[in-house]
């Protein structure tokens, strides 16, 4: 087929071009990971007692999973348009880390020195950010798939940003069952648990996402 | 419109068309997909020196992406720009698919519009897209036969199919993306 054909092929009834498509794909992705990872957390590990909504604890959790979820997700559409700049998204994610950051140090602070391990490792250091990763993975499997059908042309940095969406996602679920109370163990162990859900991303970006 | 204006002047000539062509003028659309062919044929025959024979297989498949990714085209960004993130993708794509990573040269992380010189001339394709059309499923072939090469509108395959104008444009959209992962295969 000569390439004129092609095009006249191409063009023939085209119609408008699909419009807010990242968003369109991958608003569907998140919100059905979310689900997932909530649903999976309250069985697995079992919700966390209905009074501790009455105190700041899971909503100060809820609240960075969520904006860190606004940030990557913002992120992950840039990075699955051609040519399209990331800086501003970029800028967003990390800080969105470093407030959560410093509210966690600000919380260290205000303890008394010998409670300040305590705070930092809670009970259940040692599975926090397992756990996240755990609960991020059907959510992951979603934004891979969202980010594969549109065009990121960095597969690796598309698979990162997608796993910080899906990690943030999977902290947000395990938010319901997460018995912590510090700011500190936040700001340490769900980050990074989030983070290797981004790791996995990452990696599996260039394999995956190709188109 | 001249091909060998200017690099700006090459955007300036193809941005409003583009944007006629994404609320769905189709004529608009035809002539800016044929501008930046003509350019894509030229920033892809200078890449693929020790490989003339691929270039217009690769302009093929850059155009069949362009299309199938159009909802991804930031309206801030210029045209070119976005289309040679494409044909540079689907570029580094044939380099790793051949095991020849090393052979890109190009600094690629720098998208400049001055890398799209006109290439007007069309050689000839090493595949033909038509005989791929046999590979796909009976329902996309006929969808994009009808609408795309017999000239039928939407609206008259669904009459002519029974079924609905939508589903005849999502059997049309799914040929054309099994389409491209055909190419990509056979090359």
């Amino acid at each position: 087929m000569k390439t004129d054909t092609l095009i006249e092929m191409l063009a023939r009834e085209a119609g408008p071009a699909p419009r807010a498509l990242a968003a369109r794909r991958l608003s569907p992705a998140a919100i059905a990971g979310l689900l997932v990872s909530a649903v999976v957390a309250i069985a697995w590990f079992g919700a966390i007692p209905v009074q501790m909504f009455g105190t700041v604890v899971p909503w100060m959790k809820m609240g960075y999973a969520g904006a860190l979820a606004l940030a990557a997700g913002w992120l992950t559409t840039r990075l699955s348009r051609p040519a399209a700049p990331i800086r501003q998204a970029e800028h967003a994610t990390v800080l969105v880390v470093l407030a959560m950051a410093l509210v966690g140090a600000a919380s260290l602070w205000s303890v008394s020195a010998g409670d300040r391990m305590d705070a930092l490792l809670g009970q259940s250091w040692l599975t926090c950010p397992w756990s996240v990763l755990t609960l991020s993975l059907p959510a992951l499997a979603a934004t891979l798939w969202a980010v594969r059908g549109l065009a990121p042309t960095r597969p690796r940095a598309a698979g990162f940003a997608a796993g910080l969406l899906a990690g943030s996602l999977g902290a947000f679920g395990y938010a319901l069952s997460c018995p912590e109370a510090s700011p500190a163990f936040v700001a340490v162990w769900y980050t990074l648990g989030i983070a290797f859900t981004g790791g996995v991303g990452a990696a599996l970006g260039p394999r995956v996402l190709r188109w | 419109m001249p091909v060998d204006a200017s690099p700006g002047d090459f955007e300036s000539a193809l941005k409003p068309l583009w944007l006629r062509a994404q609320s769905g003028d189709d004529a608009a659309y035809r002539q800016a997909l044929s501008l930046l062919a003509t350019r894509l044929r030229g920033y892809l025959k200078r890449r693929l020196y020790g490989l003339p024979d691929e270039v217009e297989d690769l302009v093929q498949e850059t155009l069949l992406a362009l299309h199938l990714q159009r909802g991804t085209y930031d309206p801030t960004l210029p045209v070119s720009a976005w289309a040679v993130a494409i044909a540079r993708h689907k570029l580094v794509d044939l380099w790793r698919r051949r095991g020849r990573r090393d052979s890109l040269h190009d600094a690629l992380d720098d998208v400049d519009e001055q890398l799209l010189a006109a290439e007007s001339e069309e050689a000839g394709t090493r595949r033909d897209l038509e005989t791929l059309f046999d590979e796909l499923p009976p329902a996309q072939r006929q969808a994009i036969v009808l609408t795309k090469l017999d000239g039928l509108s939407v609206a008259e395959a669904a009459v002519r199919t029974g079924a609905s104008e939508s589903a005849i444009k999502v059997q049309v959209h799914r040929g054309l993306k099994r389409l491209a992962a055909l190419v990509r295969k056979d090359s």
